[in-house]
Parts: structure tokens; sequence; C-alpha cells
């Protein structure tokens, strides 16, 4: 099978391609630095299948960044029958300097000029007939957002495929045209492959290259001992960028025709960029559309109409209208509207529970005549726990729904921009935002990505702070504990409560980072150079397929680890050590019932109660007694398989929780019942939420920080996963609960701060480039020296 | 104890096997390392494998 590889700038198209090709749904951002590693498909629409591999986005093949070193490998070692070069039209010249290199390398290629739609829409002309004939490539206009021309690109890089390429540089009437020349005489005579490429980048110096034929530096230097450029003097890889550019501009800026326009006229994006990413509005911006985003998502009171009303007479419930909430109708109509107007993500939320609320109850008459045991078993055990977690998935599609649109748009991009000012002064680039927005999806991907990030220190403390920003995963535990606070103070807020826990979450990971940057982790802040995508309407087609895979995978993980994670909680929480059966049928309201009234008997019980101290200094330990209070302890502990678990768990036990109270309830509402019955105060809870937020992430997001992180980082980064979770907990619950603490906690800040300050000011950093010239110094004295001492010898 | 109270045990139980086993044969194909689903992922399970076992040589 043949081999094409999709190869281009940042932020030009490549995945969009990829999956139109393959029909993959590999995850598409609008921004630069999405794809950090190459992914494979196959395209089955031609003449013959292809395997297509579609390689992370490189401005060059120097070997500066690890996407660039990625993609430079795959071309020259796997050597694939195609290079599908995909240039974004819209910023033609910067985009071709890449396939200057490309082509200086012995492989069939083909140029795609991508996002022709835009170019058109701009008034803009590309004549990619005149570029085909000057570059002496095939070129093919298409669309890869539309589909537009993609037979035609696959059936020419087929026919290129077939009839081979040598390569050939731009660089032929430069200054340094001689060298690259005999270097690459040099290379081929010792039967080097790709030897033009190698000779280029071996005249630039580039590290790989001068590793692998250090036989030939010396004929390098001789040449740089005669050569002196007007600009950039020996700096031979500034020479070489040099001549591409003004070979690019000299040669194929005839071919593109901007749209005349009178005067410097701003485009719509620049006019939205000007509000957007305002000097002092752009975070404030930011701060309101996430408020709203939570609001739309988990309000129950849809624009504070309640809370408005309830200046006057306040809006009346159904009951109160005198509604029988017993019949199927009321109960629909009450996922709307009870005495408030809910949001769009509660509403669907509400619909969906009263959807699996009816499945509770189908579960119910089938188990009816069978051992009640099997009734507690499927219906409370297994289901209950199910639906717990089920219940959440509306919220969280709507919650990722709205973060799509914002990273479609380009807004994020944006925001990371926005944010560098900030970040900067805490030891972070704007660059680190990325993957740590991703976090708010999931953790693994956002650990990944940030390969993208040289500084190894500015990597790592990324990987560290970004399960705090609460994944999908999180959601229900946020959602659900938001609901018993609410229960317990009787308020109609939880997106206040749960938007807020966002924020802690990203105050914390800012403060994580700055404790890092001053202390274990000093060094200079890169710099932050970020292309800002164009605006665009997000298409439905791709938001449906992010969301359609967000289902996909969570219900996977329902059926199948929290699936278990109930057996086996369920299994614990009726069994005591010796065996014994502990649930019992009781009568309650005229109905026979199952109740567990010996729960601390229990395997999970004497467990739950064993590990329930540790968590006494956060408000969820011994302080909740033994009646029920041991099941935040364990839920903390499942979490660690999959953060869902805290809920599940939740779910399977209040059914069976008894003998403080007995279960009316049912899903989610029941949760938020057996938090309510626990007699957990809401400092407690508050803590719990944060504890769970911000202490060691699921088994799978470990498995890849261990992968991610540099050698022997693992250990120290699960400690302090647990250390600052704990402490914050410990201060929530502590200053919660007696307000006058938070001036010990204050002083205690106050000393560790100026400690750090002093000792940071005694300890100054050397920066790099002085460090560097220092080292350099050093090298020349010390091989002055040994001269000296060679000549008087 | 009914016919149907033993399937229901031997079922759970099967099932709480089959899916540990799954989960344990997968890891060691190279596939559990990530289970956030891949339209989310900005590398792939093989790129982390492979950096994984780069590493362990």
């Amino acid at each position: 099978m043949k081999k094409f590889a999709l190869a281009g700038n940042p932020n030009c198209g490549k995945t969009t391609l990829f999956n139109l090709l393959t029909g993959s749904t590999a995850y598409v951002g609008n921004w630069p630095g999405v794809t950090v590693d190459k992914r494979e498909g196959t395209y089955k629409r031609g003449e013959e299948p292809v395997q297509i591999v579609d390689l992370p986005g490189i401005y060059s093949l120097s070997p500066y960044t690890p996407e660039e070193v990625v993609s430079r490998n795959f071309i020259l070692d796997e050597k694939p029958d195609c290079v599908i070069n995909i240039v974004d039209a819209t910023n033609l010249e910067r985009n071709l300097y890449l396939t200057t290199q490309i082509m200086e390398i012995d492989v069939p290629m083909i140029i795609a000029l991508n996002m022709m739609d835009a170019v058109e829409k701009n008034g803009d002309k590309i004549d990619a007939k005149a570029l085909e004939k000057k570059i002496g490539l095939p070129v093919v206009e298409i669309s890869a957002l539309r589909g537009h021309g993609v037979k035609e690109l696959m059936d020419r890089a087929l026919k290129a495929a077939k009839e081979g390429r040598k390569g050939e540089t731009v660089l032929k009437d430069s200054s340094i045209a001689h060298l690259v020349r005999d270097v690459s005489i040099a290379l081929k005579g010792q039967k080097v492959e790709n030897p033009l490429f190698h000779a280029v980048k071996l005249s630039e110096m580039d590290e790989l290259e001068a590793e692998a034929h250090a036989e030939l530096i010396p004929m390098i230097d001789a040449f740089k001992a005669t050569f002196a450029d007007d600009t950039f003097g020996a700096d031979l890889e500034a020479v070489v960028a040099d001549a591409r550019y003004k070979y690019i501009s000299a040669n194929y800026s005839s071919v593109f025709t901007k749209h005349k326009t009178e005067g410097d006229v701003l485009s719509k994006s620049d006019k939205a960029d000007k509000v957007l990413t305002h000097k002092i509005w752009g975070i404030p911006i930011f701060l309101v559309i996430l408020f709203a985003i939570f609001h739309l998502t988990f309000s129950e009171d849809f624009l504070f109409i309640g809370a408005w009303a309830s200046l006057g007479d306040g809006l009346p419930t159904l009951e109160e209208l005198g509604m029988d909430m017993d019949n199927a109708g009321v109960t629909l109509l009450a996922c709307f509207y009870d005495g408030a107007v809910f949001s769009p993500g509660v509403i669907i939320t509400n619909l969906w529970c009263w959807i699996l609320d009816w499945v509770g109850v189908l579960l119910e008459l089938i188990t009816g005549g069978a051992a009640p045991w099997v009734g507690s078993f499927i219906v409370d055990g297994v289901w209950g726990g199910l639906s717990a977690v089920l219940g959440f998935l509306p919220q969280i599609l709507v919650l990722f729904l709205f973060f799509s649109i914002l990273e479609d748009t380009g807004y994020m991009a944006r925001v990371a921009f926005i944010l560098d000012r900030i970040f900067r002064k805490f030891g972070l680039s704007g660059r680190a935002f990325m993957p740590m927005i991703m976090g708010f999806g999931c953790s693994l991907p956002a650990m990944i990505n940030t390969r993208t990030l040289a500084d190894e220190n500015e990597r790592t403390a990324t990987v560290r702070v970004i399960p705090f920003f609460s994944c999908g995963a999180k959601l229900p535990i946020l959602t659900a504990v938001a609901g018993g606070i609410c229960g317990i103070c009787g308020l109609s807020n939880p997106d206040v409560i749960t938007y807020s826990m966002y924020v802690l979450g990203v105050v914390v990971a800012i403060l994580a980072v700055i404790l890092m940057r001053s202390t274990t982790m000093r060094g200079e802040v890169p710099p932050f150079i970020m292309e800002l995508p164009a605006y665009h309407a997000p298409l439905f087609k791709g938001l449906m397929i992010h969301l359609w895979d967000k289902t996909k995978h969570f219900v996977k993980k329902a059926f199948t680890i929290i699936f278990v994670s109930t057996i086996v909680i369920w299994f614990l929480s009726s069994f005591s050590w010796d065996w014994r059966f502990l649930l019992e049928e009781i009568e309650y309201e005229g109905e026979m019932i199952m109740v567990n009234m010996h729960m601390n008997e229990s395997i999970l019980g004497s467990l739950g109660m064993l590990i329930q101290p540790l968590f006494t200094p956060l408000g969820f330990g011994s302080q909740l007694g033994t009646t029920a209070g041991w099941v935040f302890a364990v839920a903390a502990l499942t979490g660690l398989v999959a953060k869902e678990n805290v809920i599940a768990t939740f779910g399977t036990l209040a059914a069976a929780v008894a003998g403080s109270y007995i279960a009316t309830e049912e899903g989610v509402l029941e949760v938020a019942a057996m938090i309510e019955a626990t007699g957990i105060t809401i400092p407690a809870l508050i803590s719990f939420i944060a504890f769970n937020m911000l202490t060691i992430p699921c088994f799978a997001a470990c498995a890849t920080a261990r992968a991610e992180l540099p050698k022997g980082k693992f250990k120290w980064t699960l400690l302090f996963w647990v250390c600052t979770s704990y402490i914050v907990s410990a201060m929530i619950y502590v200053i919660g609960s007696w307000w006058w603490t938070c001036f010990i906690f204050a002083a205690a800040i106050a000393a560790a701060v100026t400690g750090i300050f002093f000792w940071n000011k005694k300890h100054p950093l050397k920066p790099a480039i002085v460090g560097a010239a220092e080292e350099a110094v050093q090298t020349v004295e010390e091989e002055a020296a040994i001269s000296d001492d060679e000549h008087k010898e | 104890m009914q016919w149907y109270e033993i399937v229901l045990i031997v079922a759970a139980a099967l099932f709480v096997v089959g899916v540990i086993v799954w989960q344990i044969i997968r890891r060691k194909q190279g596939k559990g390392g990530c289970d956030c689903g891949c339209s989310n992922c900005s590398g792939s399970c093989s790129a982390c494998q492979s950096k994984q076992k780069e590493e362990k040589k």
C-alpha cells in the first residue's frame, strides 16, 4: 500500500484534510500546535487504498521543536511515496518557506493550496497554474473544510508518486550555492541518501547534520572564513533563510493578487480583536464569557428571573399552582419550570433524568417478582450508580459544546495571547494556556500537548497543574455536591458554585506555578510567538463529531469501568467480613423496601472507617460520625480509578444507606439527599470538591503524566498532587469553619513568601544568555592558556 | 436459591473479571495508556507507547 504524508505549517488544515481523506474524527482545533505526533489512517476512495500520515505542523525542517523532529524524521526515514504539502493560501509566501525545504528531499511532492474558499471570500486571487509552472510541482486548489478539490488532489498525488522525483533547491543562485554544491558532491560520494537536503542543512550548521557528518565541518569552516554577508555576516542559517524568502518573494509572489482596498481597511477579525484582545477589557470579557457558559449549562434560575421575581411575590411552584406532581405530564413540565425557569443545560439534563427515572421504574417492575436482593442489586446498586453518573452526560456535552465553539471560532488562541501578559509574570508563557484549556475536556490529551513547550521546567510545571483544570469526569462531582450545598442552604444557583470551583482550580494552578517557578523550577520564561488564526464560524458537522465522540467514550466508560465499580461497591457494602448478607426488607409507607441497617459492619464500611480519620482535617473524616460519614472517604479513593466513580459510589450507596434516613428520591436527587443526610457542613463539602479536583487524577492520567514527564519527576509529581489537595482542602475547611484562622494562614503564607523572596535574592538566577556568554569566555580563556603552554613548550 | 439468581451471580462475576482482563490485555497491547477517546487526543496511543519504549531503551 502506498504511503502519503501530510506536511505543512501549523493550523493550515492538515488534520481537517486527514479526517476528510480517512473518515477519521481526529481532534481539530483552530489554533496552531493541536497535533504533536503523527497519526495514520487509510484513504479508500481512490483507485487503490493509500495510507495517509498526518504530521505535526511545522515552520521548518530544522530540529528546534519535537514536532519538527517528528516530521523531518518521518519524511527522511520512512520514505513516503508522496508528500502532500498543505499550503495555507491566505498566507502563501510564509507557507512556501517550508515548501522550499521539502523540495530539497528526493521525494515525490504535491502542493495542496488549502483555504481557497477564504481567499475567494476576501476577494483575492491565486493563479495556481502559474505557481505550478514556476515551482515545478503539481499544485491543486482545495478547501479541506468544504471538501472541494480533494479527489483531484489524490489522483494527482498518485500520479506524482508513480513518477518519482529528485530534490531541487531554490538556493542555486544564492551566495552559498557553491558551498551547497560542494558538500552535496561530498555526501553523494559517501552514498548518503537525499544529499541535497543534507548539504543545505549541513551548510546551515544544523545540529543533527553536524553530528552525523562531522568530517565535513572543516569544509564549511573554510568557506565561512572567506565569507561575509553584508547583513548576516557568517551566520549561514540566517543567510539561507534570507535567500529562501528573497527567492519566494521574487518568483512566486506575482501569482497572488490582493483585493484592492482604499487605505488601511480593518478586516472583521481585526475589528473583533480590537475588543476581545483589549489590554484592559480582554480578561474581564473572557471571565464574563466563561460565566455565561456556566450559567447556560448549570443554572436553575435562568437569567436570574426567579431572583428578580422574588423581589415581588416570587414565581409559584407547580405544586402551588395546584398541579398533581404524581402525574407523568406534570413531571415532564417540571423539567422546564418549577418555581424558576431552568437554563438550557438543566432542561436537557432534567429531560434525560426523566427518561433514566422511567428506566429505573421499568427495572423495578421487571425485578418485582424476583428475590429481594436481586432488586436491590440491579435497581439500587448497579442502576443507582450508573444512572447517577449517566445523569450528568447532557451537562458535560453542553459544556463541551460551548468550549468547542470558543475553540473553533479562534477565540481560545486569543485568550492564550491575552493571558501571556499575566502568565509571564508567574513563570509560564501563554503557550502553556492551550494544554491547560484542553484540560477542561480531559487531562490526557492536555498532558500530551505540553510537548509543544520547549522549556523542560515550564513543561513539568504545566503537566503538574493540568489536573487542577477540572475535566469532564469531575463535572458530576461538582454538580452533585453543588446541588447538595444548594439543598442545605436553600439556594437555586448551583451554577455560581460550579463556576467558583472551576475558578478555584485555575487560581490554585496559578499559585502552584508561582511556587514551583520561584523555588524548585526557577528559570527564564521562553518567548511566546503564536500565529493568531482568523475567526470563523464553527462547522456544525465538526461540532457534532466532537460531541458524538465524547458521548461514545462516556457511555463506553460507564458500561465498563463504572459498571464494574458499582458491582464491586454493592458487593462490598452488602456483605460483612463473615459473609453475612446485610440487606433487610422493611416496610416503608406501605411498601416493602430493601435497606442496609448494618452498613458499618460491611466490608466497605469497615475499610471506610479505617481510612476516615485521614480526612478529619479536611472536614469529611471522623467528625461525620459512623452513620455514613465514611462514604466520602471511600468515594474519594474510588475516584482514583476514574473520577466518575465518586458519584457512582454515592449513587450505589445512597439507596442502601439507612438508619439516618430513608431514600425517597431517585438518581441525582438521591445523591444530593444522601449528602444532606450525612450531616456534613458546607465548608467540608467545598473541601471535598476541592480535594477531588486537586488530588491525584485518574489512573490513565497518571500513566500519561509518567510518560510525558522527564525521568525521576513522576514520584515528586504524585507527592505534589497529594500535598496540594490536602493543604488547600484543609485550609478551605478550617477557614470556612473558623473564619479567624485566616489570619494564622495569612501569617504563615507571608512568612513563606518572605523566606522565598530573600533566598532568591541571595541566590540570583543566571540569565541563560549571560551564562552561555560566561561559559564561552571561559572556554576561550582555557584554550588560550593551553595554546600559551604549547607555545612555551 | 432460584436458577436466575445463580445466573445473575455468575454473569456479574464474569463481567467484573472480563473487564479487568480486557483492561490488562489492552494495556499489554499498548492501548491502555489513554482512554479519553481519539478525537480529543492531540497525540495517539501508539505515539505514547513508542515514546515509553524509547525511554526504556
